[in-house]
């Protein structure tokens, strides 16, 4: 999926994958953390947002 | 940007994720506030067309975790 | 390929008098020059309608599920290498069974890209015959003999399953299949692009669609009862032609389509806009290759790579 939406034009770090067991909390704060990060880093998604105006 | 304006779709696995989140939660640990998530029976229910919804619909990343 | 239709009826006509078969799905001249069209022949005085040349695009794998009436019927199709791969498909994912099937191989030397052909022209095309390799078409102002190797589509080009995979009887000698050094040079050269070009280069592509759904109804893979465009609620994907809607609908069609497609350009055959949508699925193609070294419809004991689990599953995108 993130490798058809990349070939698309999407950048690849704005789709996230991840494994965490209900016990993993601090697992659970990384990755929410490095999740923003890059999303953050990539700014607002302008392709594919359908515009309703 | 500012910090809080950005919005990430994260559908988290009830039985796993979503349990993380929980006891994040009350072991009051502090996590970025960008996400906004949709829980899920099971990371199975999940079909593509969720990750594109969420695009469309605006979201500036979307977020799987089992 | 005269010598092949002469085969084809002759081993259609043998099997609907011996009652072997209810029909037989094959090609039969369209409406315009250069064009033909699915037909079901029951009856022997309509053999002579089939036909088959270097226009026969569509996939005839698509026409089955719908042609065989019960469990009991059975009937005959004829099958190019990418048809065949295509049943192939169907039997695995239980779409048809095979011992409903007779399946008539047709070893193909690849078909020819209409709308490269049609743009030579500035009228239209009156007539079109082969000869061999040697295309003969005329429109009211000019005449061309075309060879048939420099008008193939761009997926017979990059074919390397010419000869059927699986058949009960073959209309003409196997073909030499093709070895490439490498399979995938359009993928790459999307590949090489940074994201906002390849955004740019698929919005282009497919601002001309009409949403008209051709390329859904010739996929043999698209065979749900209801399609996920269709659905209203909730509702996956606008119906207008909003570009946001267009892409969506492109890039899940494709996705549905991945590790199951067999490259048989049926999608482009059908496009009245001549958009080539396979630019989409031909990355999934690609990936499977590399990631399961997977090509679709070849064997029909192996399950689609995204239908089991393996331990060694490429996984390293998960954190």
């Amino acid at each position: 999926m993130g490798n058809l939406l990349e070939h698309m034009g999407i950048e690849r770090d704005r789709v996230h994958f991840s494994w965490i067991s209900s016990a993993e909390a601090t697992k659970f704060v990384d990755v929410v953390t490095e999740v923003s990060k890059t999303v953050r880093a990539l700014g607002p998604n302008k392709k594919l947002v359908k515009d309703y105006n | 940007m500012a910090g809080n304006k950005t919005k990430i779709v994260a559908f988290l696995c009830n039985w796993c994720s979503y349990g993380a989140a929980d006891l994040a939660g009350v072991s009051r640990m502090q996590y970025p506030a960008d996400i906004r998530v949709i829980r899920i029976p099971c990371t199975g229910r999940l079909s593509p067309k969720f990750i594109l919804s969420a695009l469309r619909e605006g979201a500036d990343g979307v977020w799987v975790s089992g | 390929m005269d010598t092949c239709i002469n085969k084809i009826r002759e081993i259609s006509l043998e099997l609907l008098e011996k009652g072997e078969v209810d029909k037989v799905i094959g090609f039969a001249n369209g409406t315009i020059p250069m064009a033909t069209s699915p037909i079901a022949v029951t009856s022997k005085q309509d053999i002579e309608k089939l036909v088959f040349n270097s226009t026969c695009g569509l996939n005839l794998a698509n026409y089955l599920k719908q042609s065989i009436k019960d469990q009991k019927s059975k009937i005959a199709v004829i099958a190019k290498g990418c048809d065949a791969r295509n049943i192939v498909t169907h039997i695995v994912e239980n779409q048809v069974q095979r011992d409903q099937l007779y399946i008539i191989g047709v070893p193909c030397n690849g078909m020819i890209d209409k709308a490269k052909i049609a743009s030579l022209f500035d009228d239209d095309i009156t007539s079109f015959s082969e000869d061999g390799d040697t295309l003969n078409i005329t429109s009211s102002l000019k005449e061309e003999k075309l060879n048939k190797k420099d008008y193939l589509r761009e997926n017979c080009q990059l074919c390397l399953h010419k000869n059927p995979v699986i058949y009960d009887t073959l209309a003409a000698d196997l073909v030499e299949e093709q070895t490439l050094d490498n399979p995938f040079p359009d993928v790459e050269k999307i590949e090489a692009m940074d994201s906002d070009t390849k955004w740019q280069h698929f919005t282009d592509l497919t601002k001309n669609c009409i949403r008209c759904y051709a390329c859904r109804n010739a996929c043999p893979l698209c065979y749900c009862p209801t399609c996920f465009v269709d659905e209203s609620g909730p509702q996956w994907v606008g119906k207008g032609q909003d570009e946001t809607d267009v892409n969506t609908f492109h890039f899940l069609r494709a996705f549905h389509c991945a590790g199951r497609c067999t490259d048989c350009g049926a999608c482009v055959e059908a496009c009245p806009m001549d958009i080539n949508v396979r630019d989409f699925t031909r990355k999934l193609n690609k990936d499977s290759f590399e990631m399961f070294g997977w090509e679709a419809g070849l064997d029909l004991s192996k399950r689609p790579p995204l239908d089991v689990y393996s331990p060694d599953d490429p996984n390293d995108f998960i954190k």
